[in-house]
């Protein structure tokens, strides 16, 4: 516990989350933006959210994509630094079980996907068809990172408006 | 919102002492706070964006993935009844596709979810159908292609109309003279999982006034087409 607290209060982890997953976080907004219905099919495509009423998925669909890239925003500025933190962790712990569900769901389907790590799929993210277990520990990763940043008590590298 | 002060609570979190219940509590509701901001600000952004667009933007009342409650399968309804052979999808043109092992065996891969479903047997034989009758001037088939724009260009059915099954709010008025004259819609996609197909079809009879009777889905799609060999046209024009 103590290797930690010296570990944080250096700032590096800080910063190293701060831009990782702001940087991914944005990106990917940016590219569900841009096709915002292609992101309504993939949210769709999960079936794990109610169809009627019918705004409450079109409005996942619209508003998700902006929340992502305010938060990335967040985390790069540091302005809101911990709620940005908070809320991009409560998304990919939202996600990530429900990336392995898609997975799960589609091993067996065809010859080559015998296996999970075997499965290649479009998860909806952003990040266009991977590995299904390369985009879970690449999920896993970013969720240390974000609790990392919403709880880390460095004074160092933490943005803002001023220093 | 300065680093030091945004911080204060989390600094203090560190502190031992009777303070600590305190600080947790007001860092908790200074997150909680910006937290909200934030999905406020996204929401506004979002909701904003959204009715600005010009295209591709999100209808939030409209139901994306209808489906149909009671079957208008005609086939199935026919079987029963044993009887009415002129709504059999492909006895109507009178050609091939109207034995009975066909049909049984199209009623058995069938869902029973009011979609009437084709084979690329049946689809070939409409497409010659309307082949034939492009040098008449008549058209008895529309084929209809629910794919996003850019896959429509790079190849579809000769004929095909491009209704995306997203936008199609946008499209239909421009179509609907050419719908309403077909007695055969045929609604393709890529196959495989793709759903938009069945979406479409669902949305031509109960959102747009289409008789049913007259829509059916190719499932194998156009990814089965093209595997066929068939004849492919690309760019913006039908044919």
């Amino acid at each position: 516990m103590d290797a930690l607290k010296r570990l944080d209060s250096t700032g590096i982890p800080l910063l190293l989350a701060r831009i990782v997953v702001g940087f991914v976080f944005l990106s990917y907004g940016i590219e569900k933006v841009s096709d915002p219905l292609a992101f309504l099919k993939s949210i769709k495509n999960y079936d794990l959210l109610p169809l009627e009423p019918t705004w409450f998925i079109n409005s996942i669909a619209v508003i998700l994509p902006f929340t992502e890239i305010v938060c990335g925003l967040a985390l790069l500025s540091g302005i809101g630094l911990r709620a940005g933190g908070a809320i991009t962790s409560l998304m990919l712990m939202a996600f990530t079980p429900a990336v392995y569900l898609l997975g799960s769901s589609l091993v067996g389907t065809t010859a080559e996907f015998d296996s999970l790590c075997n499965v290649v799929a479009d998860c909806g993210c952003g990040s266009g068809a991977i590995p299904i277990c390369n985009k879970l520990l690449e999920n896993c990763g970013m969720l240390i990172l974000s609790l990392w940043a919403t709880f880390s008590m460095s004074g160092k590298f933490r943005g803002g408006l001023s220093t | 919102m300065n680093a030091e002060n945004h911080d204060g609570e989390n600094a203090s979190l560190a502190n031992d002492g009777p303070s600590e219940g305190r600080s947790n509590s007001c860092c908790c509701r200074s997150v909680l706070k910006s937290g909200l901001v934030i999905v406020a600000l996204s929401s506004f952004l979002a909701l904003t964006t959204n009715a600005l667009r010009s295209s591709g933007s999100i209808d939030l009342s409209r139901n994306y993935f209808r489906t149909l409650q009671a079957p208008v399968n005609p086939v199935q309804e026919q079987n029963s009844n044993g009887s009415n052979s002129e709504v059999n999808p492909a006895g109507n043109t009178g050609e091939s596709i109207s034995d009975q092992d066909t049909t049984s065996g199209q009623e058995e891969a069938q869902p029973d979810d009011g979609i009437q479903r084709l084979t690329f047997e049946d689809v070939h034989d409409h497409f010659m159908t309307a082949e034939e009758m492009v040098g008449m001037g008549e058209s008895i088939v529309a084929f209809v292609d629910a794919r996003v724009r850019d896959q429509y260009e790079e190849g579809h059915i000769p004929g095909a109309l491009w209704l995306y099954h997203y936008e199609s709010g946008d499209l239909i008025d421009a179509l609907r003279p050419q719908l309403e004259m077909a007695f055969f819609i045929i609604v393709y996609c890529n196959g495989g999982d793709c759903e938009d197909s069945l979406y479409l079809a669902a949305d031509l009879g109960s959102l747009y006034g289409l008789p049913p009777e007259n829509i059916y889905v190719y499932e194998g799609g156009f990814n089965e087409w093209k595997e066929r060999e068939m004849p492919v046209v690309t760019g913006s024009e039908a044919r």
